[in-house]
């Protein structure tokens, strides 16, 4: 009951009422956008660490394999922007066939692996200098077009095609995690084998849930570089595209669908608007211990503990949580 | 029927079964019965490709099952009901179930499927929103028993349910698998009780070190001369 009048209530702020009462604040408006691509991506991250349990350190690739390519198919092919967008988060998914190896180790061991691909794809940038302009990197990308007469190029144009992407996301995660694939994908991190034996071909749903969080980050990546009309190789892979989603997504709630969302939101924009004003300098160090306070006490996240606090969901009766099981 | 001949398998460089020839008629209960380490447990996953075969045949009605994977013994009316049970505890025990009609063909029928379970298992019924990774062994056991059954299988191998689990709930056990048996469904049961497994099998398999050194008819079978080959070394 509650979710059917969230959803309509979230999608007329965010399409109504935020673009208009921000629209003459152009550094807030670029702070929510720089936001929101961070939610996108920390969407990404969690579909592959949630749902296919396999935690990434390596997602600045995906970022940056689309930016790349969406940046260079506008430039040199003449390819339409919002279509670019989509070849980079394709190009990014046959950049995850590189992590294919990986997928057969789990845990820390995956996480590993695909950190060392990922600076495969920051070296290929640096150094394919005739496609990719090397250290220098590219100047001049093509920002997001006019269409039927209305100007995406514009600040507030940015920030509704990212809102229409992130929430495009949220509906893809919702879907596959409310499919036969979601339970299964949910089964694995208890027992591959067991849900080998029951039908399910786990390596190969792996590999799809792997193609598409790196396609979303792909997308994301395209989104910014058109955003800031600038690349090179260290800001397009530079480890913050995985750092700054992993930390939002979890300080929201890696488990949930709205925790990276709101993680990414709140983590972004707090510091920057308020954390910054109080030291602006070395601001990140309030981030810093709220993230260390917030894995002590709550280590499912944000949206968890406020969901708790305010009931938002009914426990079921049990013990939800393995480590307490003993006393039930 | 599933005949299984010269089977070799085992782990890497560590072999488990020696040239294991067996059969498993349709619509009866073959017990698998041994001690720890015969290879009971490798016996049920080679058939389910979980370990690899370096030697031999299986057989499901004179079919190679040899290059059906895993993931695509469902569809063919197979179904592990694994030791330990290996239910899925962050789950609850309604998505446990649903998980067991993830092959396909079975989707469309998961409500008539889940009802069917609700009735052999109506404890599975009040727990069903409870969180698996909170039941007690005995209710463990029966979801791992009907996630295998949301499946529809033709053949269930079903390994050591009494494990671990008071007299009282593996009384309930068998008298369900009494039941399965009755409606005609293949069962392969590896069982450390030999008393319940006796009462309850059509054809009874004694292994010991990866080999078959004893096939009865059930009711042919003496205890006591059972147990004597069980125990000796």
């Amino acid at each position: 009951m509650r979710v059917r009048v969230l959803i309509p209530l979230l999608v007329i702020v965010l399409y109504g009422v935020v673009p208009f009462a921000l629209a003459g604040n152009n550094y807030v408006m670029s702070i929510l956008v720089a936001a929101l691509i961070i939610a996108g991506v920390a969407l990404a991250w969690a579909l592959l660490g949630n749902l296919g349990g396999m935690v990434s350190f390596g997602h600045a690739a995906f970022f940056g394999v689309g930016s790349y390519i969406s940046a260079i198919v506008t430039m040199k092919l003449g390819v339409p922007v919002f279509a670019a967008m989509l070849l980079g988060g394709a190009g990014a998914a046959v950049a995850a066939v590189a992590v294919l190896p990986a997928l057969r180790l789990s845990g820390p061991y995956f996480a590993l692996a695909v950190l060392a691909y990922a600076h495969i794809f920051k070296i290929l940038a640096t150094e394919f200098t005739t496609i990719t302009g090397g250290a220098g990197g590219i100047l001049g990308i093509p920002t997001l077009p006019r269409v039927l007469g209305y100007d995406f190029g514009s600040k507030v144009g940015g920030y509704l095609v990212i809102v229409t992407i992130v929430l495009l996301f949220a509906l893809v995660y919702a879907r596959i995690r409310n499919s036969y694939y979601g339970y299964a994908l949910r089964a694995m991190h208890d027992s591959e084998d067991a849900t080998r034996v029951v039908g399910v071909h786990s390596t190969l749903l792996k590999a799809l849930m792997l193609f598409l969080s790196a396609f979303m980050t792909g997308v994301v990546g395209a989104f910014n570089a058109h955003c800031i009309n600038f690349l090179e190789p260290d800001y397009a892979f530079s480890s913050g595209w995985t750092m700054l989603p992993v930390v939002a997504a979890i300080f929201g709630g890696y488990r949930t669908l709205t925790g990276p969302l709101v993680g990414a939101v709140v983590v972004y924009t707090v510091d920057q608007l308020v954390f910054k004003s109080l030291i602006p300098s070395g601001h990140q160090i309030i981030f810093g211990v709220l993230l260390g306070v917030m894995i002590l006490f709550a280590p499912d996240g944000l949206i968890p503990l406020l969901a708790k606090k305010l009931q938002w969901v009914r426990q079921p009766r049990g013990c939800r949580d393995p480590r307490t099981e003993s006393v039930c | 029927m599933i005949e299984i001949s010269d089977l070799r398998a085992g782990y890497g460089s560590i072999n488990i079964l020696w040239d294991l020839s067996l059969a498993i008629p349709e619509g009866k209960l073959t017990c698998i019965i041994g001690p720890n380490g015969a290879g009971k447990t490798t016996l049920l996953r080679a058939v389910m490709g979980l370990v690899p075969v370096t030697q031999g045949r299986i057989t499901l009605n004179g079919r190679a099952l040899s290059g059906t994977k895993t993931w695509e013994m469902a569809q063919e009316g197979i179904v592990m009901i694994p030791e330990g049970r290996l239910i899925f505890r962050d789950m609850t025990v309604e998505e446990n179930l649903i998980m067991g009609a993830f092959p396909k063909k079975q989707r469309k029928r998961t409500r008539a499927n889940l009802e069917r379970v609700y009735g052999l298992f109506p404890r599975l019924l009040e727990r069903r929103t409870q969180v698996a990774g909170s039941l007690s062994g005995g209710e463990s056991q029966m979801l791992a028993m009907g996630r295998g059954l949301m499946a529809e299988p033709k053949v269930i191998l079903l390994d050591e349910p009494s494990l671990g689990l008071a007299p009282v709930i593996v009384q309930e056990i068998f008298t369900i698998l009494g039941q399965l048996k009755a409606e005609g469904n293949t069962i392969v049961l590896v069982e450390q009780n030999t008393h319940m497994a006796v009462k309850v099998a059509d054809q009874v398999h004694l292994m010991q070190t990866g080999r078959v050194i004893l096939s009865q008819e059930a009711d042919k079978v003496d205890l006591d001369q059972l147990h004597d080959l069980y125990f000796a070394r």
